[in-house]
């Protein structure tokens, strides 16, 4: 298994830090340098991780765990209007991101009501295109219970946040964490805060178990390892978008239009394959403006591979 | 303020107190009320919020803020309440232009060439304008989606009844009984 660590700390003798990261067979998930500070954001092998922590040590920087690094978390509400989206959301948002994870906020077109609600296809394939989501609801249990069907299409990790305690949403969510409602402030109390850790640490729950499902059947190639090849490609060293290459669990997500860059990436030389015969290559659903790289196992390239040396391509 | 709860869920209950009580105290509307009734029935849903304010929304004009005199052909008005005076800066803008208004300190502004009697006479809030913004601030604390709505006002009273679909007839009795509840 692969551990997620962020080094905070000085440049100074970053070299050596790189190095034992490749050395252990490590990748860099994220590095930024400020003036003479560093943060680098690796994924190393768990067995590794004190050498990395003394290493880390020796040159005057800290470590700590980023468990959320390496994935896109989608925070949904009902709508994106006033009643609805501030506070929580952007708290639980905040607190997703402080546990390394990229968080996005969106909220549904026409969520609100009680018997109105609705999620459209679209909102479904746009949420499914996420590592995980955390759906929240507000301060009536019979206006949540109603809302199930929101929840039903979901195909991702889901963690039902809302007021009060619901009946009957086991199987619509993998979590639920009551307790948050709709608020007209910050989350500032100790109790509030604590609410926030324990969103974040179901979260992480979740995800740990899909890790764990993953490394039964590893993917052909590390996200990271395929960032790093894609961080060369021009147009994506200049694109202007945050984050132009945002990891997945399962793969990638490239800020570059699908239709005008398809050709590269299928063609894309990745350890010797291309990276079509090694991933599904799609346009996002959120726009055209986006690209996600979904990486095959290495069972499903072993078994394409032995499909088409029986039957042709 | 007073607020008195009338609802069905617990948990809601509570939330919605916090909710509602934040909401008039950001708007700033808190301190004109005296008292609010909130039935909340999520189940159906029905929501009836009932306000009784301390005073009757009434027209401000700039002599109810604010001590005028005049000397030389010219108006000097210092402001008393801190919360019209932008209010009564931008009216006077408005109505004198920006050349002859200038404003000294943060209270004291000076009119050019105008007469005490209508700087006085200037509306500075109207009393509709006051109730709408009272009435935006109940509609902000409501749920979302339940977006049919009857409002009702008399006297110091102000209520708006909720629903999500049609308005049955015994919602519009269950509002106006809390309406005449609260006095009005």
């Amino acid at each position: 298994m692969f551990e997620v660590l962020m080094y905070d700390g000085g440049v100074y003798r970053s070299a050596e830090l790189y190095e034992l990261i490749e050395d252990v067979g490590g990748v860099v998930i994220n590095s930024m340098r400020s003036s003479q500070m560093l943060t680098v954001t690796m994924s190393v092998p768990e067995e590794d991780r004190a050498a990395i922590e003394e290493l880390c040590t020796d040159i005057g920087g800290t470590v700590k765990e980023v468990p959320l690094a390496g994935t896109e978390i989608a925070v949904i509400g009902p709508t994106l209007g006033r009643h609805h989206m501030p506070h929580p959301i952007c708290d639980i948002a905040e607190q997703l991101r402080q546990y390394g994870a990229i968080s996005v906020v969106m909220g549904l077109a026409r969520g609100r009501g009680k018997a109105t609600a609705q999620i459209s296809m679209d909102e479904i394939n746009i949420i499914n295109e996420y590592d995980a989501a955390v759906f929240m609801m507000g301060n009536f249990k019979s206006c949540i219970e109603d809302k199930k069907d929101l929840l039903e299409p979901l195909d991702v990790p889901l963690v039902l946040v809302c007021g009060p305690e619901p009946e009957g949403m086991e199987d619509v969510c993998d979590a639920v964490v009551s307790g948050v409602g709709r608020k007209c402030e910050r989350m500032r109390t100790a109790d509030e805060r604590r609410k926030l850790v324990e969103i974040a640490d179901t979260v992480v729950r979740l995800l740990d178990a899909r890790r764990e499902t993953l490394s039964e059947d590893p993917l052909y190639v590390h996200p990271a390892e395929l960032k790093q090849l894609l961080e060369t490609y021009e147009p994506i060293d200049m694109c202007l978008r945050p984050a132009p290459i945002v990891l997945l669990l399962g793969g990638l997500r490239v800020k570059i239009p699908y239709s005008e860059h398809r050709e590269y990436l299928e063609n894309l030389d990745v350890f010797g394959r291309r990276l079509g015969d090694i991933a599904r290559i799609r346009p996002s659903r959120i726009s055209d403006s986006s690209t996600i790289i979904e990486i095959m196992t290495v069972s499903e390239v072993e078994d394409r591979d032995a499909y088409r040396a029986e039957y042709g391509a | 303020m007073e607020t008195v709860i009338e609802g069905t869920e617990e948990f809601g209950n509570d939330a919605y107190k916090a909710l509602f009580e934040g909401i008039m105290s950001d708007i700033g509307k808190a301190v004109h009320v005296e008292k609010a009734r909130l039935v909340l029935r999520p189940e159906v849903p029905f929501f009836v919020f009932s306000l009784l304010l301390k005073a009757e929304p009434e027209s401000k004009r700039i002599s109810d803020v604010a001590s005028v005199r005049g000397e030389d052909g010219n108006v000097f008005v210092t402001i008393s309440d801190e919360r019209y005076a932008p209010e009564v800066l931008s009216r006077l803008w408005a109505r004198y232009s920006r050349e002859r208004v200038e404003q000294q300190t943060r209270f004291d502004i000076a009119v050019r060439a105008a007469s005490v009697a209508e700087v006085e006479e200037t509306v500075v809030s109207s009393g509709e304008e006051a109730l709408r913004e009272i009435v935006g601030a109940l509609w902000r604390s409501m749920p979302e989606g339940i977006k049919a709505r009857h409002n009702m006002g008399s006297g110091r009273v102000v209520t708006i009844m909720a629903t999500e679909e049609n308005v049955q007839p015994w919602m519009k009795e269950e509002a106006a009984a809390v309406h005449a509840s609260m006095g009005g």
